[in-house]
């Protein structure tokens, strides 16, 4: 298996390098049939990788622990589901996983193309296979993962303990699948430059494959966030950590990216702003895989780490300079067709929103290459880390939200006063009437008031804009819900946008809720004992081994009370006065209003081949608050040390996800091509999605 | 002119929180304990004094007066008074509405676990995080305020300890260099509108009316149209080139 692998390998590198060097002396030198074979020798470097992957899952299958690879992420314990994950487990099989996608998307995205690119398609397959050479010479040459051991032995290490989680199965291949996407937007608008193809031809591939690698890597990341809650056992779901913020930042970019796209579709203006926000995105990405791959920066979660960190800081550097270069030589012909109007227009609120975007990249960016600064200009580390970049973006991204209710709202070119007042009126009443309810409800912290109330303000103008829209149709005749239906599908960019909106008002919902209402208590309690936070009162049951010759694992039963806090009004007094938040209860006995609600098992192994803990946190929710037990340690005197929390709104934060995909697949669903009513003759058909062949 | 109005005062308002957001051991004298959160919520109405409550009021106030508000609100405006409203409610949090233990787990969340590479020592179970955060809750019943237990672990492991860089020296860099960027973008876009809003009111004006709209533009008009009615709201609100506002160019 292992030289199959290593010939498809080889194979790879020689169609790639062919395609590249085809397709430029084909267009330099009027060779049609040389660039017809590049062509095609790009769909084959998608065969090379393919066959090097599935030799790569066969060894696995077959627990072939000759490879080094194989032996160092996988164990004849591990459950065979795993195979999948061990694939891209480690640094080799994961660069090998980010080549087979990019090889896949590459061979889609040139069979897809649109005609009328075929003059910058020859540069676009060069720039594809550029960056498949890439990868292709780097699993070669510096990680194959086909090295061979010089004995082989009886079982292999395991698979990383923290990866074996149902969420592994998506959250890696969607992160890295949605960071190397970006990389077919970026070749075909830098191939329609070189070939000097100044005009909007490329809108539609950009946006839609620009929103295809945005939304993979959007779930991809809220994917991990759903990992880090329920398995990490820190608590949390998002740390700031420098792997995180690099594949948060790419994501930002094109966030920008697909709101200004709309820009240049609709009003031909902000080309040169579109093309420098995906140069930007791309570069994003190349150092969203250096930092991966050996970095400078700690991190929470490098799986991936190795020494092909300098490797990896040329291509990027190189990709900088290549798509700056090509920027500042075709600035000149990408002027706008149009100026702005008003400060009070939908293009001015979208650059606003951009130029948003931009300044939470560059923050973030700021603060994880600070400590680098620091080590290097006065010899002293620093870290930075989530208390800084909360402080640094939250205003920001608060204001990204607000936009996200303002810039909808306004129309193209220039609003008037009337219809301002016609369209704010009704938000601006939700936002105050907000406030007063929450301040009358006794909620104390105005900032988190105000924050509500902002995500109030943007959920009443999407229902004021569906409301209406709405009214109008059922009142010629169709049914409310036809009707609705009917509005979302006239235009389904913005209508799909509005429902990833409304995802991310409910991800500010429970970043809001854990971040400003979180409670939280830390104590040790033996069988029969309880520890009491709020009004839950959580009893250790019943325990259990679940150790295996890999592991040493305990579970625990936990039943799950509500109480009401009178019944304990003494004890609570006393935690009070001592400083807790919460109290140990050591007799058993149920006070009048307990009431059962659930049973949580929370879980703690440790993986002496890893030396490593993992945990499963017993986890009770409900749209208004988790309660959340993370088991610390199983202590040696019985009793199980827990950190309990209660995470208000949380529910919210992973129901935001298939609202967010829902979205995203609403916005790309091309628009039927062919209108019946005479009124939509004029309509220009959404050719989003062009699937012609290729000659 | 409003814009570059706008602009500076974004900056100022930015600026004077930075400031005071940094004087850390300032505010937390006047206030109480500074949880290390975004906005740092203030309930304390009672501390009106607090440093950065003030400087951040003067700027709506200044916002309010008689000549201050332009007649037309645009959108400058609407971010400019929406920082304002957020500036205006950061302060300080009182004390006794948290618990020791909620503040101890604060405090956790801004300490560095120098052995578990990129973990507060809140999240992590490594036996140093433990013992550091038993140090933390005892300190904290010593009464220790916030800063002085950072400035014990500073001491004892080095800044590296801290999740967020101090304020002070060098790392003020750290905290400058957001600033800048917030205001240089928002500064930049706001310009970039200005600019191109001034060249084509110039160029409308060098023409005398509106250029001939192109054959795009009219099918984009007829779509929009359209799109108005079916939402059934008046021509105004969706796109304003309807023959009464061609006219007007």
């Amino acid at each position: 298996m292992a030289d199959l692998g290593i010939m498809a390998l080889l194979l790879g590198v020689a169609l790639s390098a062919y395609a590249a060097v085809g397709a430029i002396v084909g267009e330099k030198m009027r060779m049609a049939e040389l660039a017809v074979s590049a062509h095609r020798a790009l769909y084959m470097t998608t065969a090379s990788a393919a066959v090097a992957s599935a030799a790569l899952i066969y060894a696995f299958v077959q627990n072939d622990f000759s490879i080094e690879y194989v032996a160092n992420h996988s164990n004849t314990f591990m459950d065979r589901a795993f195979v999948w994950v061990a694939f891209y487990a480690g640094n080799e099989g994961s660069l090998l996983y980010i080549l087979l996608v990019l090889a896949v998307i590459s061979a889609i995205s040139i069979w897809c193309a649109p005609k009328r690119l075929a003059r910058s398609m020859p540069w676009t397959i060069a720039i594809l296979a550029l960056t498949q050479l890439f990868y292709f010479s780097v699993l070669v040459f510096s990680a194959s993962p086909f090295e061979l051991l010089e004995s082989v032995p009886e079982d292999g290490r395991g698979i990383n303990p923290l990866l074996t989680h149902p969420g592994m199965f998506s959250h890696p291949p969607l992160l890295m699948g949605g960071l190397i996407a970006i990389t077919v937007p970026f070749a075909f608008v830098s191939g329609a430059l070189i070939a000097g193809n100044f005009g909007d031809d490329w809108i539609d591939v950009a946006r839609v494959s620009a929103i295809i690698g945005w939304g993979v890597l959007g779930t991809g990341m809220l994917l991990g966030a759903w990992w880090a809650y329920t398995i990490l056992g820190w608590g949390g779901y998002w740390a700031w950590d420098p792997i995180e913020n690099v594949a948060l930042m790419p994501w930002l970019v094109m966030t920008a990216f697909i709101h200004s796209i709309m820009v240049q579709k609709r009003r031909g203006m902000f080309r040169m702003w579109n093309v420098a926000l995906l140069n930007i995105g791309f570069v994003l990405a190349q150092l969203g895989m250096f930092i991966n791959r050996g970095g400078p920066v700690v991190s929470v979660h490098s799986f991936a780490a190795s020494s092909l960190g300098l490797i990896f800081l040329s291509f990027m550097l190189v990709s900088l300079v290549f798509a700056f270069a090509l920027f500042l030589w075709r600035m000149p012909q990408m002027k706008s067709d149009r100026n702005m109007e008003s400060f009070m227009s939908r293009e001015a609120s979208f650059l606003v929103n951009n130029f948003l975007f931009l300044s939470v990249m560059a923050v973030t960016l700021w603060g994880v290459l600070f400590p680098l600064f620091s080590d290097f200009a006065r010899d002293v580390s620093v870290s930075v880390s989530a208390p800084y970049f909360d402080r640094a973006n939250g205003p920001v991204l608060l204001g990204i939200v607000a936009m996200m209710g303002i810039g909808p709202l306004l129309p193209w070119r220039k609003a008037s006063a009337r219809s301002l007042k016609q369209w704010f009126v009704l938000p601006i009443i939700v936002l105050i009437v907000t406030v007063v309810i929450l301040v009358v409800l006794g909620v104390q912290r105005p900032v988190a008031i105000f924050s509500f109330a902002v995500v109030a303000f943007v959920a009443a103008s999407i229902v004021e804009e569906w409301w209406r829209g709405t009214a109008a149709r059922h009142r010629s005749g169709d049914n409310w819900a036809l009707a609705w239906w009917r509005l979302i599908n006239g235009n389904r960019p913005r209508h799909g946008g509005y429902i990833v909106h409304i995802s991310i008002l409910m991800l500010g919902l429970g970043i809001i809720g854990t971040n400003f209402y979180q409670q939280r208590t830390d104590g040790a309690i033996g069988l029969g004992e309880s520890l009491i936070i709020d009004n839950y009162r959580v009893e250790y049951v019943d325990r259990g081994d679940a150790s295996r010759p890999d592991r040493i694992a305990q579970w625990a039963e936990m039943s799950v009370y509500q109480i009401d806090p009178e019944d304990y009004r003494q004890e609570i007094d006393f935690a009070r006065a001592q400083g807790s938040t919460g109290f140990t209860l050591k007799d058993s006995t149920r006070r009048p209003n307990d009431e059962m609600i659930d049973t949580i098992e929370p879980w703690h192994g440790f993986y002496l081949d890893f030396n490593m803990a993992s945990v499963r946190s017993g986890i009770r929710s409900t749209i208004v608050e988790d309660l959340y037990v993370i088991p610390r340690d199983f202590l040696s005197d019985g009793r199980v040390s827990l950190a309990v929390s209660i995470n208000p709104l949380a529910w919210w934060l992973w129901a935001s996800g298939p609202f967010f995909i829902i979205g995203t697949m609403v916005a790309l669903w091309p628009q039927p091509a062919v209108e019946k009513r005479p009124a939509r003759s004029s309509l220009k058909p959404d050719p989003s999605i062009e699937t012609e062949g290729e000659e | 002119m409003t814009s570059s109005l706008t602009s500076l005062m974004i900056q100022t308002v930015l600026v004077s929180r930075f400031v005071a957001d940094n004087e850390i051991g300032f505010i937390e004298s006047r206030c109480g304990k500074l949880p290390h959160h975004f906005f740092s919520p203030c309930i304390d109405w009672g501390s009106l004094d607090g440093e950065r409550l003030v400087m951040a009021s003067r700027f709506p106030f200044k916002l309010i007066g008689p000549r201050a508000l332009p007649q037309r609100l645009n959108v400058a405006t609407l971010i400019v008074l929406i920082t304002s409203l957020v500036l205006l409610f950061s302060a300080c949090i009182r004390e006794e509405d948290i618990t020791l233990e909620q503040r101890a787990h604060q405090l956790s969340g801004e300490l560095m676990c120098l052995v578990c590479d990129g973990q507060t020592i809140d999240g992590s179970s490594a036996q140093i995080a433990i013992d550091m955060r038993l140090k933390v809750r005892e300190l904290l019943e010593e009464g220790n305020t916030n800063a002085q237990i950072r400035e014990y672990f500073v001491v004892r492991y080095g800044e590296e300890i801290l999740a967020a860089p101090g304020g002070r020296g060098f790392n003020r860099l750290a905290w400058i260099v957001p600033v800048v960027i917030v205001v240089g973008a928002i500064g930049i876009a706001l310009f970039t509108i200005k600019n191109m809003r001034d060249s084509s009111l110039k160029k409308q004006t060098a023409a005398g009316t509106s250029e001939a709209v192109s054959e795009y533009e009219s099918d984009l008009d007829d779509y929009l149209a359209k799109v108005d009615r079916d939402l059934g709201i008046s021509d105004d609100r969706s796109y304003s080139t309807d023959t009464s506002n061609k006219e007007n160019l």
